[in-house]
């Protein structure tokens, strides 16, 4: 019985697996393939919101900082010392987590709301902050004028494409080894002391954990993994526009919306949730954008509107009453 | 030849005007199990989370196992061999049986299966197996009682401070939950429980300590405390002693 | 401008900011729910008092006897029929995140409504007193924002009292304190979350009435204040009405002291430079307690 299961689900996979990788065979249009590259980047940054937001239900509404920083920093050390953005992505990350770390050791002691406010705060003077700065010394930020990528060409160690299918490559593995990292966490020690503490943090204190440290590790995996997500868009994108890169309905709000309503804390929710939404947000600008000014975003929040009041627990709780019923009906 | 475990000295604490306990001395042999009773409000509770560390001491100390451990945080306490149960049980909802008890077992190592290892001999040893994989969220009153033993037990502790494990159970499941505890002590933990339930702490506690207004009223064996003149006032009232 | 006048006009925005800061505390107070559709109904009464101002004449601060009571419905029907579901549906979940999410998506709806109906356009009430000034002794203030100090503080107290004073503001407390306790001594908590939710929508009207003499409405109005609110409530302490009022004041004193001396941008790089300077040092704000909520 369970074997058959095993193989089963071994074959889905596979089945999975063959046909995102031939997806670029059949995807021709590069505006349908640009489609799918945004899903999946907003699919991995859902998922790299969720290590914090879902597991250890630490609402950061202020991930656009770790976007901006991804992909400011990478451009920045890129277009003055033509450092590579594959060596560039390590140092932005490391940039997102002393910021996470920053915002978190004040707040993280608290309770929930704190840190929710704190970061809705900390990410517009991030943005105010972006919007002012033209230069720091040598470095060209750009300002409210927003920073260009210098373009090279078709170059690996650039991080340059004249195709879009490499991009889509890079973005199906890291969007995978997200899911990995995602996973490995959830099995893990810091996987379970993290919904431990998100259930109850007095009942966590007392069966030995360090409520406070886990909250401040969980945060810098989750801004860690939102920087690089930051680093694709600015690659792919090739312009920084500060409130498209930081902002809070752009970037913020998106990664808990999707996340929310895919399924906060479980492994496949935020991709689930990501790549509906991005879809749904896609589609209606296909439709609706050009028209009534407005009308696509109204069209857009009525659509998660609806999600969250008809599914609160996330899109995934369906699946799992499904299977539910289905085992059920097997016995 | 009798080893201190637990000693409280002087231990005190004020909420504002309030001096919830009062320079409070007591002493937990290795291997004992101590009831501590009182009226409600005496300041049980508080002396527990005194000791664990969720308030600090205005004033005195808690020493265990030889060590000044005044003031250190919960989790520290915890890892350093004192587990507790909570009044108000606090399960973690969202977490099915068993990863509420691997939760605990982490304490002592790093490794997913040998923390479900652990849990699952803790998890057997409380009855609870047949519950295995429900959410915790939706266990009854009397097994979210023996999951939050389960859950303290798994951290291995050489105390544990139970609080109020017994209330609000009925008869049978008193029994149960006697020998449930019982059985802990058979295993080597040494057990300090707060119980309204007098006739079952008697049955497992070979020594008592009463408490009122946050002050030690008396202490010594089940007999000696209920034959205690001040002890029958402090719960009953000045007209019976 | 002499450094007096700048202080009143400081104190003035701060006393509204104040007053936004206290409807999301009483939310959050009552309901652990932190309200992000709050920018965009302060928006929405902005709008609504704009055009019955247009549409009347009537001078906008007696239109808050109209718009109070529409702001009040309005928020006690989002309670109702958006949030009750999604809440009783998320009972055992710790903290609400859904619900939160929830505002955040009102919020884009109303912010997007507006922008289809009236379009991006800058309006304003230009009232007789829209320009005109107060001397008070040495200090000559912007008469609309004087006005505006005035109720807004007549507003916060009319509040306080309410809520220590009457039956309805000490079953909000009670609920506040303890639901489940609440509950027990007979209090209608579903009822009583509604009217909370109503009362700080409503408390949104009087901030829409003075403010629209002398600043401009546009649909994404509410953003600009709802991120105020967000510091002031952090500044002064969740949950706490006189932590609402000063920190309202001191943002909108850095801000008005700020803008005499730096650009508009640095004034807007020191608010947040404070808020994290006072996260740091007392991270509950000057009157909150870590374990309140
Ligand atoms: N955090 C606190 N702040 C203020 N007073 C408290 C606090 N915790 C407990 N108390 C008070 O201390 C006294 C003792 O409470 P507690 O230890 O819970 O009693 P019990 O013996 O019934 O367990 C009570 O009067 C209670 O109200
Ligand atoms: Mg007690």
């Amino acid at each position: 019985m369970i074997e058959k299961n095993n193989k089963k689900t071994i074959i889905l996979w596979a089945g999975l697996a063959v046909i995102l990788l031939l997806i670029p065979m059949f995807v021709t249009k590069p505006y349908f393939l640009h489609v799918i590259i945004m899903c999946l980047l907003w699919a991995y940054l859902a998922t790299s919101w969720n290590i914090i937001g879902g597991f250890a239900g630490q609402l950061s509404l202020g991930h656009g900082i770790y976007t901006a920083v991804g992909a400011y920093v990478t451009v920045m050390l890129f277009n003055t010392l033509g450092l590579s953005p594959w060596l560039g992505m390590f140092i932005a990350g490391a940039v997102a987590v002393l910021i996470s770390l920053v915002i978190g050791f004040p707040t993280f002691g608290l309770r929930g709301a704190y840190y929710a406010l704190a970061t809705v705060a900390i990410s517009e003077g991030v943005i105010v902050l972006i919007n002012s700065i033209g230069d720091v010394g040598k470095f060209h930020v750009g300002g409210a004028e927003g920073l260009i990528l210098k373009t090279v060409g078709n170059s690996w160690a650039a991080f340059q494409f004249s195709s879009k299918v490499p991009y889509y490559y890079i973005i199906l593995i890291l969007l995978v080894l997200g899911i990995i990292a995602a996973k490995k966490i959830k099995d893990s020690r810091l996987g379970y002391y993290l919904v431990a503490l998100r259930e109850d943090e007095d009942a966590a204190a007392a069966i030995g954990i360090n409520v406070r440290n886990n909250k401040l590790i969980a945060g810098a995996i989750s801004a860690f993994m939102t920087a690089l997500g930051g680093v694709f868009y600015a690659m792919l994108i090739r312009y920084l526009e500060p409130n498209a890169v930081a902002g809070a309905v752009s970037m913020s709000t998106q990664m808990v919306f999707m996340t929310i309503v895919g399924g906060a804390g479980t492994v496949f929710g935020p991709v689930i949730g990501g790549i509906l939404l991005s879809l749904v947000s896609e589609f209606i600008r296909f439709y609706l954008g050009g028209q009534l000014m407005g009308l696509h975003l109204f069209v857009y929040g009525l659509i998660v509107l609806i999600i969250i009041i008809k599914q609160p627990s996330g899109i995934i709780a369906l699946f799992d009453k499904l299977k539910e019923r289905l085992s059920r009906e097997q016995h | 030849m009798q080893n201190t475990l637990l000693e409280l000295q002087d231990l005190t604490v004020r909420f504002g005007g309030l001096c919830a306990v009062n320079k409070l001395n007591m002493k937990v042999n290795t291997g004992e199990a101590v009831g501590l009773i009182g009226p409600n409000g005496a300041g049980k509770t508080t002396a527990f989370n005194l000791v664990v560390g969720v308030y600090k001491p205005s004033e005195g100390k808690v020493i265990f196992d030889n060590e000044d451990i005044t003031g250190l945080p919960p989790n520290e306490i915890c890892k350093k061999g004192i587990g507790r149960t909570f009044q108000v049980v606090k399960p973690f909802g969202k977490m099915t049986v068993l990863q509420n008890i691997m939760a605990g077992a982490f304490v002592n190592t790093a490794k997913t299966q040998e923390a479900r290892q652990i849990a699952s001999e803790v998890m057997e040893k409380m009855g609870l197996q047949s519950k295995r994989d429900k959410l915790a969220a939706s266990l009854t009153i009397p097994e979210r009682k023996r999951l939050e033993m389960a859950k303290a037990l798994a951290t291995r502790p050489k105390l544990m401070l139970l609080d109020e494990v017994l209330a609000g159970l009925n008869p049978t499941e008193i029994q149960d939950a006697v020998l449930l505890i019982k059985s802990m002590i058979k295993d080597g933990v040494t057990i300090l429980m707060i119980e309204h339930v007098l006739q079952a702490t008697m049955a497992i506690c070979e020594r008592i300590v009463v408490l009122n207004y946050g002050q030690k009223l008396a202490e010594g064996t089940p007999e000696q405390v209920t034959g205690n003149e001040e002890v029958i006032k402090a719960y009953l009232g000045d007209d019976y002693a | 401008m002499g450094f007096l006048s700048v202080v009143a006009n400081g104190l003035s925005m701060g006393a509204i900011y104040g007053l936004i800061a206290l409807g999301l505390t009483l939310i959050f107070g009552i309901m652990r729910i932190i309200n992000f559709a709050q920018g965009a109904l302060l928006m929405l009464s902005m709008m609504v008092s704009y055009w019955l101002w247009a549409a009347t004449g009537i001078n906008p601060y007696i239109l808050v006897i109209i718009v109070g009571p529409i702001m009040f419905a309005v928020g006690y029907i989002c309670e109702r029929c958006l949030i009750k579901p999604v809440l009783d549906e998320q009972k055992d979940v710790r903290e609400p995140v859904a619900v939160l999410l929830l505002t955040a998506a009102l919020a884009i709806v109303l912010e997007n409504a507006a922008l289809m109906v009236f379009g991006a356009d800058y309006v304003m009430a230009k009232t007789s007193f829209s320009t005109s000034t107060i001397a008070l002794g040495p200090v000559t203030v912007s008469a609309a924002r004087f006005y505006g100090l005035i109720i807004a503080l007549l507003a916060a107290g009319i509040f306080y009292l309410f809520l220590h004073r009457t039956q309805v503001g000490c079953n909000i407390r009670a609920t506040g304190q303890d639901r489940n306790a609440a509950a027990l001594m007979g209090i209608d908590v579903p009822k009583t979350y509604a009217i909370a939710f109503g009362i700080g929508t409503a408390l949104l009207s009087v901030a829409a009435v003075v403010l629209i003499p002398f600043y401009y409405v546009h649909p994404s109005v509410g953003a600009v204040f709802m991120t105020k609110a967000f510091i002031v409530v952090v500044l002064g302490g969740l949950g706490s009405i006189p932590g609402a009022v000063l920190g309202g004041v001191i943002i909108g004193l850095i801000e008005s002291i700020g803008a005499q001396y730096m650009a508009a941008t640095l004034t807007a790089m020191l608010v947040y430079l404070v808020f994290l300077l006072v996260l740091f040092v007392k991270p509950t704000g000057i009157f909150g307690s870590p374990y309140d909520w």
